[in-house]
């Protein structure tokens, strides 16, 4: 708590103590680097550690413990209990990682021609994509983390015109305590390749510790990817994901992050789009509940002309929890005729709970359709009254509410097994008696 | 089965009802007319359990039950239904589940299990008849893009799903052409029974063509100033309300 309000005190002072608090985490990195036995050749010390009076970080105080992260056991065995399938009644390729390892008795993996599907740590001599001066790992002291201790991960090659049959399902699972987990996720699709993917993060009820994911999808001409993302994990798990999708011409990439649980969960998602007739998708949905934190940084960097994305974040808060949502959108001169939407809508379900939205539109060109909103409301007391008029109990109409306000997000899951489970999950959660909005109902 | 007595309302500090008395028998149907502002909104809400409105004095008795101790969701278990005058829409929520929640509510209540899949949609499906609901309406969001007749008529739809005891229609008439008036009168008509009672909020005499009322009240100003036949309402259209302000003041 000792640095909780920097800002109060004056900037010298302020900063002197920043500096300090860093050099002693620099003999943490130290200390992890020989634990660790990796070769400090990822610059980390060239990213500062984030502090509120970065913008990026300014209502995400991570002053309080980011040096427990660096301080944890590295608890890597491989623990008993994960959950066999978190998705039931999907059909789907798998990797599983517990604890950061690959678990290879619980893992499937495709045998598919024109797919190179591995764990990172059996690529052999294969490079990984390069991170270049717009990556996350060169302006974020999380990414760079990432960097320098991620050792295993998915490795993805699909070739030129492969359309894999069936998802491939990555399931993190976090047990124990001291948990540090960093994953990398190298994805490279060629020409008109085309893969869906579920990223299901889970963490055992007394799992502690922190979760540090990145994605880097490089999306080739007329590729598709569909990124089904979701976290719901138990315990005191802090949970950092950062995707970083850059897209050729005409290719079509979406991501879907669906918070259903998490005690404090950041997700960082930037989109390139370097290729003209790309679309860029990204929704999510998020219900933290009480106690818990949940941000939501994106990124759409539209580069070149011809191009279209379509953003759509909905949060509904619930207890004393805290919501972050950041969307940055970036249109560059070249960028004519550039279509990009985004979409924030949030609902406080209680007073002690807060939100902190903030659209962010830098457009340099002049002849583009960019559209934004961001509301925070209450619950629509005409809509509550009119169903509990029909004999709906108070806490059943708000439920109905809350589901047809994020139904849109939910409907957008590319695999029908995950939006199920998810309005499973968040059925029990928020002890929603049944989620009847059931698709087969849909005439 | 209601019985109001000295009834009094206000919202945000301003006094609507000032010592309403209404009593309805089972098998009645009971029309309230009256100027614009005379409270005939306010009593609907007020009994429908709105919390904006605050009770500041009088009972309510539903059926041997203290009604103004039971909230929104208990009092339309209890078998009170409102029809409103601007039925809300709820995007998102499909009408066919909304109605499922709502039934099951009531059959909770009731101590019945929830309501079988197949057993439902027949229910629906015989409703809907009663007020020529189209199919499509069904699976619809509530009430989002409906014509204000699809509205009104997806009111009564919903009174025929939950079976009240007593139903008050909020200005029903409203909005509604020749046809769809004489649709939703016959809805309502069709479930006329010695069991269900029905108070009927209207501006107008012409519904009460189609819906004939056993006694009709003149509302004004927060009061029930004149009750009677039918033929009151007969009278109020041909000489206005200003007659009966006139009579109340000499």
């Amino acid at each position: 708590m000792d640095s909780a309000k920097p800002q109060l005190m004056d900037r010298p002072k302020a900063e002197a103590r920043h500096a300090a608090s860093e050099a002693s985490g620099a003999a943490l990195v130290s200390a992890l680097d020989a634990i660790l036995g990796v070769q400090a050749d990822v610059a980390l010390d060239a990213v500062p550690v984030p502090h509120r009076r970065v913008e990026r970080w300014k209502y995400t105080p991570v002053a309080s413990w980011w040096k427990d992260v660096l301080a944890s056991d590295v608890n890597t065995v491989a623990a008993a209990g994960c959950e066999a399938n978190p998705v039931p009644g999907l059909d789907a390729y798998r990797l599983v990682f517990v604890n950061g390892a690959f678990d290879a008795v619980a893992s499937d993996l495709p045998v598919h021609t024109g797919v190179t599907c591995m764990p990172l740590s059996q690529r052999g001599n294969a490079k990984l994509q390069d991170t270049d001066s717009f990556s996350p790992e060169t302006s974020d002291w999380f990414a760079g983390l990432n960097g320098r201790y991620s050792q295993e991960g998915l490795y993805l090659r699909v070739a030129q015109g492969v359309e894999l049959d069936r998802p491939i399902l990555i399931h993190h699972h976090t047990s124990g305590e001291g948990a540090f987990n960093v994953l990398r996720h190298d994805i490279a699709l060629a020409l008109n390749a085309s893969v869906k993917m579920v990223q299901w993060s889970t963490a055992h009820a007394g799992a502690e510790g922190s979760v540090n994911v990145l994605t880097r999808a490089d999306v080739g001409e007329g590729a598709r990817l569909h990124i089904d993302k979701v976290q719901d994990e138990e315990g005191t798990v802090r949970h950092i994901a950062f995707e970083d999708i850059r897209q050729h011409r005409a290719s079509h990439a979406e991501v879907h992050t669906i918070t259903v649980r998490g005690a404090w969960v950041r997700n960082d998602l930037t989109f390139r789009i370097n290729g003209e007739g790309a679309h860029a998708e990204l929704n999510g949905a998020f219900l933290p509940g009480e106690g818990e934190f949940v941000d939501n940084h994106t990124t759409v960097d539209h580069c070149v002309a011809h191009c279209t994305s379509s953003e759509n974040y909905k949060g509904i808060l619930y207890g004393k929890s805290t919501g972050v949502f950041n969307g940055k959108v970036f249109v560059r001169p070249d960028a004519q005729k550039t279509n990009a939407y985004q979409q924030n809508a949030n609902i406080l379900a209680s007073k002690k709970a807060s939100i902190n939205a903030k659209p962010e539109l830098e457009i340099y060109a002049d002849d583009v359709k960019c559209s934004h909103g961001c509301t925070v409301g209450q619950f629509d007391s005409d809509a509550l009254f009119y169903a509990r008029s029909r004999g709906v109990g108070l806490e059943a109409a708000k439920a109905m509410l809350v589901r047809a306000f994020i139904g849109d997000v939910l409907k957008g899951l590319a695999v029908l097994e995950v939006r199920l489970e998810v309005e499973h999950r968040l059925a029990e959660k928020h002890g929603w008696e049944v989620w009847s909005d059931h698709p087969n109902d849909e005439a | 089965m209601l019985k109001i007595n000295e009834l009094k309302a206000s919202v945000e500090e301003a006094s609507i009802l000032k010592g309403l008395n209404l009593t309805i028998n089972p098998g009645e149907v009971h029309a309230i007319m009256g100027p614009n502002g005379s409270g005939k909104s306010t009593l609907a809400s007020v009994l429908a359990g709105r919390e904006e409105y605050e009770i500041e004095g009088g009972t309510v008795d539903f059926d041997g039950v203290d009604l103004l101790d039971m909230d929104a969701t208990e009092r339309a278990r209890a078998g009170l239904f409102l029809a409103f005058q601007y039925p809300v829409e709820i995007p998102g929520v499909s009408n066919i589940n909304f109605m499922r929640a709502a039934v099951n509510g009531k059959r909770e209540h009731e101590g019945l299990e929830p309501i079988k899949g197949k057993a439902f949609l027949d229910m629906v499906k015989e409703k809907a008849k009663l007020v020529e609901l189209d199919g499509r309406l069904r699976n619809r969001s509530v009430n989002e893009g409906f014509s204000g007749g699809e509205k009104k008529r997806n009111e009564i739809f919903q009174m025929a799903m939950l079976e009240p005891k007593l139903a008050i229609l909020d200005e029903t008439d409203s909005g509604l052409d020749i046809d769809a008036l004489r649709i939703v009168s016959e809805g309502v008509n069709a479930m006329r029974s010695p069991e269900r009672s029905f108070l009927v909020i209207t501006h107008y005499q012409r519904l009460l063509d189609y819906i004939v009322p056993d006694v009709v009240h003149v509302l004004v100003d927060g009061r029930i100033v004149r009750s009677g036949g039918k033929e009151l309402a007969l009278e109020l259209e041909e000489k206005g309300y200003d007659w009966i302000k006139e009579d109340i003041v000499a």
